[in-house]
């Protein structure tokens, strides 16, 4: 029996190996099978080819998609940070009903993705839709406004609505790090003088650098995936307006069958994420 | 002695029926897994609910299970789960899908069973067609289902309003576009609307268009686009121009699926649409105030160069990786039955693949499924290959960008056409 016992400095190997073999499953498995699959030839062939990354990069609709991708992302993150920003501030102070407030801000976090897309191309329908509606009714516009099938506001509706969706995440990060920064800090600057944007500017600020880095981070990787709300609301159009990597890759898997040329799709999008984390990685090792 | 051997022959006798008994009630209980796009759809639900509870009772050791899915998302549904040996036993799909399950070895060569059915002879109850859209190799790999033309589906009673004889429909699409601009009242009410968004069906509504002036989409060997064409480039222009130019159609044509464009017409605000057997049942559900099966009414399509018009043909689908094959092919010849199909048109209006449905007084007495019927002489299919979803999204996307004006509608086409070659030719 002793040949068999297993030294206490080793025991942690056994408490570890189910979530690494769990992990492997879930994913690496898939991840490799993707690898694999993207350096098969299209309809078959011999093993190990780039074809389909060439056809990649000379294929415009990619070219599109890809470019999409970057403004959706970015003006989805930046809209994310200024709003979520200013909701945590404003929910941070003491003003009445706040946990009521607190509870409203973070409801739109709740809808489920595809849910939220429907409600959405339903108030944006130009004829039936609410917000034309309402917008008439006020007296700012005088016709029905195509928000989806203009190509000059579709992409904006969009992100109109993701920005609604997604500004809560951000929220709920930044309001934990207001309020983990120490009131003597605002205490001392105001007698010093400081005016509130001083106040802002050098004590709210640098104190939330490390959050807002960690949504920041979070937020492009949660947008670059984001799929059901574009889907419900526009599928990608009109034409490939608003087609994005992640429904681009859906509709090459699921509808066309072209595994080999999604799963290097999937692969380029994965290589893009991971270089978009690495500062944050960096950021958190350097602070382990 | 003799009243021992008397209860020892009962006691056996009893045991025997005993025995028996619970060897009957012993036989495995099976569960099908039948799925379908309708089980999301009234009135069809309700129909289907019904046709199984019906089997069900014949087959008392047969279960069925059932699986809602969305129309979109079923090629997604089974084409994941027949990849990894989990589909349904049976399922639900249209015949354009067909070519790409077929490909992938997803659905079951039925000849075996077919065979023992008695063979051609069995198949003879269906139309050529139809049978020929089911074979894969020489071999059927599936059942016809719903089998329709596409027709004017239309309100008589805007008709009446706008100063149009609801008796005399138009003949050509040049009297259509007359008669979409007597009916357009914007921005209360449009003429026609049209599914425009990349949903399935769009082909379905647009394909009439084109082929009727003299187009195509490919080559009869499906290895070029001939969109390139003065017919094709005239069937496309008109078309976009019932949006652009004429403004018969409602705003945010491209973001319409085919519910939205049935909504429109259950309230009203358009006074057609291309539909078929399906259209009437469910814009009543949607208005049941509108009286959609007095108030509609169902025509041929208008003719340029051609009377054509899109063939909609379902299909069942049995897995290859079901464990009960025997009991599955029951169900599908239940579902493919004559009794059944009559019953689909009873009550959801689906005209059938099965020629002795369709000449049932049932059938022949009603005023849409008489339209629907006459047409599928005029009935064409779109290319049955693999790379179909790929070139209808392409040229779904040219539709969209020349809709909302992104380009012209001859730069839009000639950059499908040059996509769509693109794609055949990566694949030959």
């Amino acid at each position: 029996m002793s040949r068999f016992r297993i030294k206490d400095q080793h025991m942690w190997a056994f408490f570890v190996l189910p979530g690494t073999l769990l992990l492997v499953l879930v994913l690496a498995f898939p991840a490799s099978q993707s690898l694999l699959y993207s350096i098969y030839p299209e309809g078959g062939g011999s093993f190990f080819t780039l074809a389909n990354y060439s056809t990649l990069w000379g294929d415009a609709v990619f070219r599109q998609v890809f470019g999409n991708t970057v403004l959706f992302v970015a003006l989805s993150v930046g809209s994310h940070l200024l709003l979520g920003l200013g909701v945590a501030l404003v929910l941070n102070q003491e003003i009445f009903a706040q946990p009521l407030f607190r509870l409203i801000a973070l409801l739109p976090w709740v809808v489920p993705d595809v849910v939220a897309g429907i409600i959405w191309k339903w108030m944006f329908d130009p004829v039936y839709g609410a917000i034309n509606d309402l917008l008439i009714k006020a007296g700012l516009i005088g016709t029905h406004v195509q928000w989806l099938a203009n190509p000059r506001l579709t992409l904006l509706s969009v992100i109109f609505v993701n920005l609604w969706r997604g500004f809560p995440f951000v929220m709920l990060i930044l309001l934990a790090g207001l309020q983990s920064i120490p009131r003597v800090l605002y205490e001392a600057a105001a007698i010093d003088g400081a005016s509130r944007w001083e106040l802002f500017l050098r004590i709210t600020l640098p104190s939330l650098k490390k959050m807002l880095a960690v949504a920041l981070a979070l937020d492009i990787v949660w947008e670059v995936r984001r799929f059901g709300l574009i889907q419900a609301m526009t599928q990608g159009g009109p034409g490939n307006m608003t087609e994005v990597l992640s429904t681009y890759i859906y509709k090459q898997y699921f509808q066309f069958f072209r595994f080999e040329y999604a799963s290097a799709v999937a692969v380029v999008m994965t290589i893009a994420l991971l270089l978009v984390s690495l500062p944050y990685i960096w950021m958190i090792s350097r602070e382990e | 002695m003799d009243w021992i051997r008397k209860i020892s022959w009962a006691v056996l006798f009893l045991g025997v029926m005993i025995r028996s008994s619970s060897l009957a009630g012993a036989q495995e209980k099976v569960t099908l897994r039948f799925s379908d796009w309708h089980l999301t759809e009234s009135p069809w639900d309700k129909t289907l609910a019904d046709a199984m509870a019906i089997f069900e009772k014949r087959h008392p050791h047969i279960k069925v299970a059932l699986e809602p899915v969305s129309y979109k998302d079923k090629e997604t549904k089974y084409t994941v789960e027949s990849a990894a040996g989990k589909a349904p036993d049976v399922f639900h799909v249209h015949a354009f899908s067909l070519p790409m399950f077929f490909d992938k070895g997803f659905a079951m060569d039925l000849t075996p069973f077919i065979e023992k059915e008695g063979g051609n002879k069995f198949l003879e109850a269906w139309y050529p067609l139809c049978i020929k859209l089911v074979m894969h190799k020489g071999k059927v790999h599936a059942m016809p289902g719903d089998y329709m033309s596409m027709v004017l589906v239309y309100n008589t009673e805007l008709f009446k309003a706008a100063g149009l004889d609801p008796k005399k429909p138009p003949k050509t699409w040049e009297e259509f576009l007359e008669y979409n601009l007597k009916l357009t009242k914007a921005p209360e009410k449009w003429g026609f609307a049209v599914l425009g968004a990349k949903d399935p069906g769009f082909e379905l509504r647009f394909s009439p268009f084109l082929w009727s002036f003299g187009g195509d989409y490919l080559t009869p060997d499906n290895k070029r686009s001939v969109l390139d064409s003065k017919e094709a480039r005239e069937a496309f222009q008109y078309f976009i121009e019932l949006y652009t130019k004429y403004k018969v159609m409602p705003p945010g044509v491209t973001s319409m699926n085919a519910q939205d464009v049935r909504t429109q017409l259950a309230h009203r605000k358009i006074a057609w649409e291309i539909g078929s057997g399906w259209t009437a049942p469910i814009v009543n559900a949607i208005n049941p105030e509108l009286k959609a099966f007095e108030v509609l009414d169902a025509a041929p399509l208008p003719v340029k160069k051609n009377r054509v018009t899109t063939i909609w043909l379902s299909s069942w689908i049995m897995s290859p990786h079901t464990k009960h094959p025997k009991e599955a092919w029951e169900l599908l010849k239940f579902i493919t039955s004559k009794e059944m199909e009559l019953n689909w048109f009873v009550n959801n209006r689906v005209t059938s693949s099965r020629k002795d449905v369709n000449q049932e007084p049932q059938v022949q007495g009603d005023k849409f499924a008489k339209v629907i019927a006459s047409q599928l002489l005029y009935g064409k299919v779109v290319p049955q290959i693999p790379q179909w979803p790929e070139i209808i999204d392409a040229f779904t996307t040219a539709v969209q960008e020349a809709f909302t004006e992104m380009k012209t509608p001859e730069k839009a086409l000639a950059d499908a056409h040059e996509r769509i070659n693109g794609i055949l030719a990566r694949r030959r």
